[in-house]
């Protein structure tokens, strides 16, 4: 990046040398007072015709920069670009590392407590099989309270097997239970809109005896009508 | 005889459950009935039709299948996806397995009987080994789109045909691929956009498959090349049910609208070999959907949506042509659902979860006048207006998924006992001033789960429980409490049959059937009676004479069975008993009556001398005014009391039916 100048001094060279701006500076020399700072990007040359043909203010020479100056200032400048990148990295990087330990945090109060864990895998390598169906839903439920009085957490839904030796209960996935559930009653459904369901030429009683007072009212006008003619 | 008032009660609201299946076993001629209420019946075809077990309904219990399997096991599916096994002898379930396949909603044995197939919700059809003491998943066969709703064996045990909705797939047994998919129309000539839903399929040992389905269509196709060969559009609404005979000559199918037909197959002409499926008899016995038939050697059963099960004896096919030929509806249940309180003048009736108990009504005037609930044939046929309308004192409801199997109010009214498939319960009624409160008698013993019949005692002081297990428990009744007196085993295997008949007066004595612990054995499904007197330890003179002469042809010919007996503690010669059309009175005073004479014998004209009316009177009094009876029974010397349930009661509310055009409507 090349600071704007007074068109007296010279810029020096910045690091992006621009190769054309060669070019409209010379022209800028030749239209004299009418043009005014060179352009941004212009790294504008010493010029020496700018010194021949003007003698205001404006048109002193050129300050006499030496290449450190102009190098320490690029370096400066660079440092400093570097300096906030570097900032703005860490800044992010902590901002991660916060969130990701809050995440944790979340998770361990989500999970059951160590010891809970560690009978479960016990008892997960031992060799013990689910009776089938002879399980009783509020038994479930009730180990869920349990787990959840002691660390005030959410309902769990882990697959639990029996525990132990004592097989006076067992407990099931509630999701595994409520697709069955909901099985049963799209069954049921379909089962009812096939037989009564829209379609079905279904009557009650009551409908029938309305139809049959609507017939009879109806014949009984047609009967007037031919009688009258 | 006498003249007696009767309480005419027409206010028990008992709706039996519609039949969903039926299920035949050909080597011991017995029918296994299911009902949407999860009961399940067997009745035994060769004793007079008789219902000889029962299985209590389960709320989560909706059957959809019922089959029966080799070495007389029976085995039913149903939406809760789970796979039943009756025990016969216990009156219990053996076990119940989950098919992991969801709601179950067909279910076919194997012709040999080793096998069984089970069509699921996710269209999955699984094959499962029948082990002597379980059953055992083996394989799935490859899933299909939709449901699996019906299945069917090839008499070989190669193929099988499942119907789906708007198509039937053969499947071949030893790779489990599906063969062939057949299309089915979803109308016959025509269009509709509902879905053609293939409620039964049946598998012939030529290789056609025959098809019911919801279009009203009965198609028969080739399973070799997977085409269509015939159709018969018999109905306007859904066939839903089709069995084929053993000799797979003829077949039945029920439809929606009430109707079963008959096919058969008839040679084209009167000397060709060719033969062809024709449809030959419609019956309409049935006003709601025939939902499940069966086909028996000699009979078409039906049974659906009306609660009727209605047993059709083919004519070409039945032997003897006598009165058993004749058509068998059976509606009402062959056990006991309403108990009597003679003191104080209650009712218990049992509903499938909740008792009702009731105090009847009383008059006080002697004239004419009829009313709805009270008779009195003061003059014959005379009623008389209530004064006081009977009562609904209590309802007691039952906690839980179970049906009540039994309960009974002892005679002095302070006793209320019944017993669901897993507890027995014992409630004592406090009668102050016409208040009525109810405790619990808790702590029952641990060897009364569950029982199949209950009894008081006369005096009210014992109860006798028949459990079924097969034990007779005996339990002494005390003012709060009970003490467990005495237990009958079981003897030598056999299980308490349904009919634990009365009490004799003085209490000493049981009369059960089906053991030998008691001493009058009264053997009625087989409709003959014997009385076995405790004195002289034989046959009274009576019996004999029965036995000698026989009955009246008209007497064994009753199609329905004697439900209760009752007797006149005044009068030891007199036994009334009723089964669901008449009520009899049997005076062993009188002479026996002959083949010549009426066996209905109305009150005889009054013009007419007393001579003639001595010599046609008889020993069986018999009247047929109270149709159909549940209950009737002796309350004190001359009353009586009869329940009755008109069947337009029940009709009124089953599940609307299919629309019929009717002449004038």
């Amino acid at each position: 990046m090349v600071q704007l100048r007074p068109r007296a001094s010279r810029a020096p060279a910045s690091a992006s040398a621009m190769v054309d701006e060669g070019q409209p500076a010379s022209e800028e020399a030749e239209h004299g007072l009418l043009l005014g700072q060179p352009s941004s990007g212009a790294a504008a040359e010493p010029l020496e015709e700018d010194g021949d043909g003007d003698d205001d203010l404006d048109d002193e020479a050129p300050e006499e920069l030496t290449f450190a100056s102009a190098q320490a200032e690029a370096r400066a400048e660079e440092r400093r670009v570097r300096e906030t990148a570097r900032r703005d990295k860490t800044l992010l990087k902590e901002k991660r590392k916060r969130r990701e330990e809050l995440f944790i945090e979340q998770k361990k109060r989500k999970l059951l407590p160590d010891t809970v864990l560690q009978k479960l895998t016990t008892a997960s390598q031992t060799n013990i099989k689910k009776s089938p169906g002879k399980l009783k839903e509020d038994k479930s439920q009730k180990k869920n309270e349990e787990c959840e009085k002691g660390n005030e957490s959410k309902k769990v839904k882990e697959k639990i097997q029996s525990i132990g030796q004592n097989k006076s209960y067992l407990a099931r996935r509630l999701k595994d239970q409520d697709l069955r559930d909901s099985r049963q009653q799209a069954a049921k459904a379909f089962i009812q809109n096939s037989l009564y369901g829209p379609g079905t030429n279904r009557t009650t009683g009551t409908q029938k005896k309305q139809n049959a007072k609507r017939f009879k009212r109806r014949w009984m006008v047609r009967k007037m009508k031919t009688s009258k003619k | 005889m006498g003249e007696f008032k009767v309480h005419r009660v027409r206010f028990f609201n008992y709706v039996p459950s519609g039949i969903r299946c039926v299920a035949y076993n050909n080597q011991s001629n017995r029918l296994a009935v299911s009902r949407t209420d999860g009961t399940v019946e067997i009745y035994n075809l060769s004793a007079n039709y008789f219902q000889e077990k029962f299985f209590p309904g389960h709320e989560s219990r909706a059957t959809e299948a019922l089959c029966w399997a080799k070495g007389q096991r029976l085995f039913s599916a149903g939406l809760n996806g789970e796979i039943i096994e009756y025990d016969l002898q216990a009156l219990d379930i053996k076990y119940s397995m989950d098919a992991f396949g969801g709601p179950i909603w067909s279910m076919a044995a194997s012709p040999s009987g080793s096998q069984l197939l089970v069509g699921c919700e996710d269209g999955s059809v699984k094959l499962f080994q029948i082990n002597p003491d379980k059953i055992q998943f083996e394989r799935n066969f490859d899933r299909q789109k939709s449901r699996i709703l019906s299945l069917s064996w090839h008499p070989s045990g190669t193929h099988i045909a499942a119907g789906s909705i708007d198509y039937i797939s053969v499947f071949d047994i030893k790779s489990g691929s599906a063969v062939h998919k057949m299309l089915v129309d979803r109308q016959y000539m025509g269009v509709s956009k509902r879905k053609c839903i293939i409620w039964g399929v049946a598998f012939l040992s030529d290789g056609t498959v025959i098809s019911v389905d919801s279009a009203g269509k009965v198609q028969f196709w080739d399973s070799a090349t997977g085409t269509l060969v015939k159709t018969h559009l018999v109905a306007n609404a859904d066939v839903q049910s089709i069995a084929v005979s053993d000799q797979e000559d003829s077949f039945v199918v029920g439809t929606a609208e009430g109707t079963v037909f008959h096919f058969q197959l008839v040679s084209v002409t009167s000397n060709s070999s060719e033969k062809q499926w024709v449809r030959t008899k419609p019956f309409q016995h049935h006003t709601h959907d025939v939902r499940t038939v069966a086909h028996s050697p000699t009979a078409l059963i039906s049974g659906g949506t009306d609660t009727h099960l209605v047993i059709r004896p083919l004519m070409e096919k039945v032997e003897v042509k006598n009165y058993d030929a004749a058509l068998r509806k059976i509606t009402f249940p062959h056990r006991r659902l309403i108990s009597c309180s003679k003191k104080r003048q209650l009712l218990l009736f049992q509903f499938s979860h909740h008792l009702d108990l009731w105090r009847l009504g009383s008059t006080v005037a002697t004239g004419g006048k009829t009313s709805g609930k009270f008779l009195v044939p003061g003059k014959h046929g005379d009623t008389l207006p209530l004064s006081k309308d009977a009562d609904h004192l209590l309802q007691l409801k039952t906690k839980g998924p179970e049906n009540i199997i039994c309960s009974c109010v002892s005679p002095c009214g302070s006793w209320i006992a019944y017993s669901t498939a897993s507890r027995f319960f014992l409630r004592r009624l406090n009668y102050e001033h016409d208040n009525l409160s109810l405790h619990r008698v808790s702590k029952m013993p641990a060897c009364l789960r569950s029982a199949v019949q209950i009894m008081f005692s006369e005096d009210s002081t014992k109860l006798f429980v028949a459990s079924n297990q097969g034990s007779l428990h005996i339990l002494r009744l005390l003012e709060g409490s009970f003490k467990h007196l005495h237990t009958f085993q079981a003897q030598s295997g056999t299980v308490e049959s349904m009919c634990l008949l009365a009490v004799s007066p003085d209490g000493n004595w049981l009369a059960a059937s089906g053991t030998s612990a008691g001493v009058h054995v009264y053997s009625v499904k087989r409709l003959k009676i014997f009385e076995y007197s405790i004195p002289d330890k034989q046959y009274t003179e009576w019996s004999r004479a029965i036995q000698k002469q026989g009955f009246h042809h008209h007497w064994l010919q009753r199609d329905t069975p004697i439900t209760h007996i009752g007797f006149h503690p005044k009068r030891p010669a007199h036994i009334l008993l009723h089964d669901a059309y008449m009520f009899c009175i049997i005076d062993k005073s009188l002479p026996l009556p002959n083949d010549k004479t009426l066996l209905y014998n109305p009150l005889p004209p009054t013009n007419e001398s007393d001579v003639i009316r001595r010599r046609t009177a008889h020993a069986f009094k018999i009247s047929k005014k109270y149709k159909p009876l549940l209950f009737m029974d002796l309350l004190d010397e001359g009353t009586l009391v009869a329940v009755e349930r008109p069947l337009d009661d029940i009709i009124a509310q089953l599940p609307p039916p299919i629309k019929k055009k009717k002449f004038g409507t």
